[in-house]
């Protein structure tokens, strides 16, 4: 699904990722853990094709050059990035950009585009079935949200969407227990042989609810280590410097 | 242009009326008129807006006609929500279609045969309309009477007519207890470039409710000086919002004066100006009761060579205590050439009072724009979303839900149609 091949990125010529390599397979869930700095976020915007980055290496997406694709058509083919803080945008309605957005990828996959009553009827049952409460739609997207209520909307659009690869960027940050599961129910309900995960945190505290197949250590812009699961035990114990 | 607009005076004075009373003052405002000049930018109100240069690049000579054509056919109605409406055709009145209304309540007539105005004050471009205007609108809400349904003003210009420069007048009275919701909207179909020149007033008494929205589509040659003069009276509510995107100059002007306690005045606006126009919305609130409120909120959008302006100020006098008064704009450019102007003003003699203005102008996040195309949308869509987003946060303001989803429905279509 995704294979990253010493991948380097600078931002303003400070070297952020420095070799990094990564091989996800379909149907893998992938964790990256380790500490503030080490270049978790930036790897999550590199891929999701964020301006600003210098970069080397290589990133195959379903054995394409990931690079060659731009920001949209990365989502459109499939690549979601759950922010780790998803912007606020005023005046925009939550389900007319929902909409939009979903249709902007039907769209692109030759599919047909829903109407609203067809969106509504889609977006309601995803909503209940991660317990999102519903009333987020009619507010304008991520205004005056919660930084609960605004991770819950990045795993309800993450839904919607059915990507092939999800990305989530420190999703769990600051989310109470209650919130976290919904965001791991999002995960664990897309779960499939032909769908891929690389989930960024902090805590192992999420990998309780979502059981990893590999956990990477990130240190300075590379791979410092990969485990198993329990590697995110481990870790939590003896912590990031003594790895 | 000024010599040529002499005799263009002369023979208008001569055919439009028979009374030489009226015949003088028209005479006397031209005369006001020709003292002072177009607008110019050394004067204070205008120092953002060079009107006199603005004018001169656009026209060689401003024709007047005086034919009223009575034959015309309109299917451009809108059709979002009922309305009762007046049309008005190249300057003059019509016909008008006052169905959902009571007509004993609600009273009407044109201005064609007077009265006229005297000339006052110094606003040069107001002694022009006084000389030259050639039909407005004098509208009574009688006592008591709410309104069930809106009010379309519909200002037509259209036909191949050589005519270029048209003023006209609205005055409008709510008497005690009534309500009314106008929409002035104002459409050229003529391919003729044209200089609208009008002048608004109106009176809100005591209890009243007016809401006044305008709507221009004109074309990208025409030029629009809107002047409107509100007095307030006590616990009357005056909320007024301005679409502005079309022709190439529009200049709003909105005196506000909540003339006793309890009275309030809103002012909102949303400009969305492109390839060259020059758009400016300029307010002074006068709070002269006590408990009196107003608010603004004005929000611009400004692309390619264009030129948005806010001059807004809000004057309390020392007798209105309780005073509670907010003003905000706010407006993105989205290239280098562009230009926003803001001049915010406060001046407050009371000491018991609320007051706060603020000004902001920037980019398009770069960051919001990532956020959107990362979920699919192309950079243009993105662009769109945050656009028709930032203004829609004015157009929320409106509370005639009705023409609130139609402006935000215009704003939609001006924005995607955008290239």
């Amino acid at each position: 699904m995704l294979k990253i091949n010493n991948l380097k990125a600078k931002i303003d010529n400070k070297l952020i990722l420095n070799g990094l390599n990564l091989n996800i397979k379909s149907g893998e869930i992938h964790a990256i853990m380790g500490p503030n700095g080490s270049g978790k976020s930036t790897l999550a915007n590199v891929l999701s094709g964020k301006k600003g980055y210098k970069i080397s290496g290589s990133v195959l997406y379903e054995d394409k050059d990931l690079f060659k694709l731009d920001i949209e058509e990365r989502a459109q083919k499939g690549l979601f990035l759950a922010f780790q803080y998803p912007l606020e945008i005023p005046g925009v309605n939550t389900s007319n950009f929902l909409k939009t957005s979903l249709n902007a990828i039907r769209k692109s996959n030759g599919k047909k585009q829903l109407d609203a009553l067809e969106f509504l009827k889609v977006v309601k049952s995803k909503a209940a079935a991660l317990k999102i409460d519903e009333k987020i739609l009619n507010r304008q997207l991520n205004v005056g949200f919660s930084g609960g209520e605004k991770k819950k909307n990045e795993i309800l659009q993450m839904s919607l969407h059915e990507p092939k690869m999800a990305i989530l960027d420190e999703t769990d940050s600051g989310l109470d227990i209650d919130a976290l599961k919904i965001v791991a129910d999002g995960v664990n309900t897309l779960r499939d042989k032909k769908r891929s995960f690389l989930i960024i945190t902090h805590y192992q505290r999420l990998l309780d609810y979502i059981k990893p197949d590999f956990v990477h250590v990130l240190m300075k812009g590379k791979i410092a280590k990969t485990g198993c699961s329990e590697l995110a035990n481990e870790l939590e114990k003896v912590g990031y410097e003594n790895i | 242009m000024i010599d040529n607009l002499k005799s263009t005076f002369e023979n208008f004075n001569k055919n439009i009326t028979t009374k030489n009373t009226i015949s003088k003052i028209r005479q006397d405002n031209f005369d006001k008129f020709l003292s002072s000049g177009f607008p110019n930018k050394k004067l204070e109100d205008w120092k953002f807006s060079d009107f006199k240069k603005i004018i001169s690049q656009n026209f060689k000579n401003l024709k007047i006609n005086l034919k009223d054509k009575k034959k015309f056919s309109f299917d451009n109605h809108i059709k979002e929500f009922t309305h009762n409406k007046i049309f008005f055709l190249n300057g003059f009145y019509n016909k008008h279609s006052f169905k959902y209304e009571d007509d004993k309540k609600i009273i009407f007539s044109n201005l064609k045969n007077g009265p006229a105005y005297e000339p006052k004050g110094n606003n040069s471009l107001n002694l022009l309309n006084n000389a030259f205007f050639t039909d407005g609108l004098l509208l009574y809400v009688k006592k008591g009477y709410k309104c069930k349904k809106p009010l379309v003003v519909y200002n037509i210009f259209e036909g191949n007519n050589k005519n270029n420069f048209f003023n006209q007048k609205l005055i409008v009275n709510i008497e005690e207890n009534s309500e009314l919701n106008i929409l002035v909207y104002t459409i050229n179909l003529n391919s003729n470039p044209i200089f609208l020149n009008t002048s608004n007033f109106f009176l809100l008494e005591k209890n009243s409710l007016l809401k006044l929205f305008y709507l221009n589509e004109l074309s990208k040659k025409d030029l629009n000086y809107n002047f409107t003069e509100t007095k307030i009276l006590e616990n009357a509510n005056f909320e007024n919002f301005i679409l502005s995107y079309s022709s190439s100059f529009f200049k709003n002007e909105i005196n506000c004066d909540l003339k006793e306690k309890y009275s309030s005045g809103f002012i909102n606006g949303a400009i969305f100006a492109k390839k060259n126009q020059h758009h400016e919305i300029k307010t002074k609130v006068n709070h002269f009761g006590e408990t009196t409120k107003s608010y603004q909120k004005i929000k611009s959008i400004v692309d390619k060579n264009s030129k948005t302006i806010f001059q807004g100020k809000i004057y309390v006098d020392q007798k209105a205590q309780k005073t509670n008064g907010y003003q905000l704009s706010k407006a993105i450019l989205l290239d280098k050439e562009s230009e926003f102007d803001s001049k915010p003003e406060l001046e407050i003699y009371a000491d018991d009072v609320k007051c706060s203005h603020g000004s902001t102008s920037g980019n398009l996040d770069e960051n919001s724009i990532f956020y959107l195309m990362s979920r699919g949308l192309s950079e243009k869509q993105a662009k769109n979303i945050l656009i028709k987003g930032f203004l829609s946060d004015a157009v929320e303001t409106i509370t005639n839900m009705e023409i609130r989803d139609y402006f935000l429905k215009k704003i939609e279509k001006n924005v995607n149609e955008y290239k």
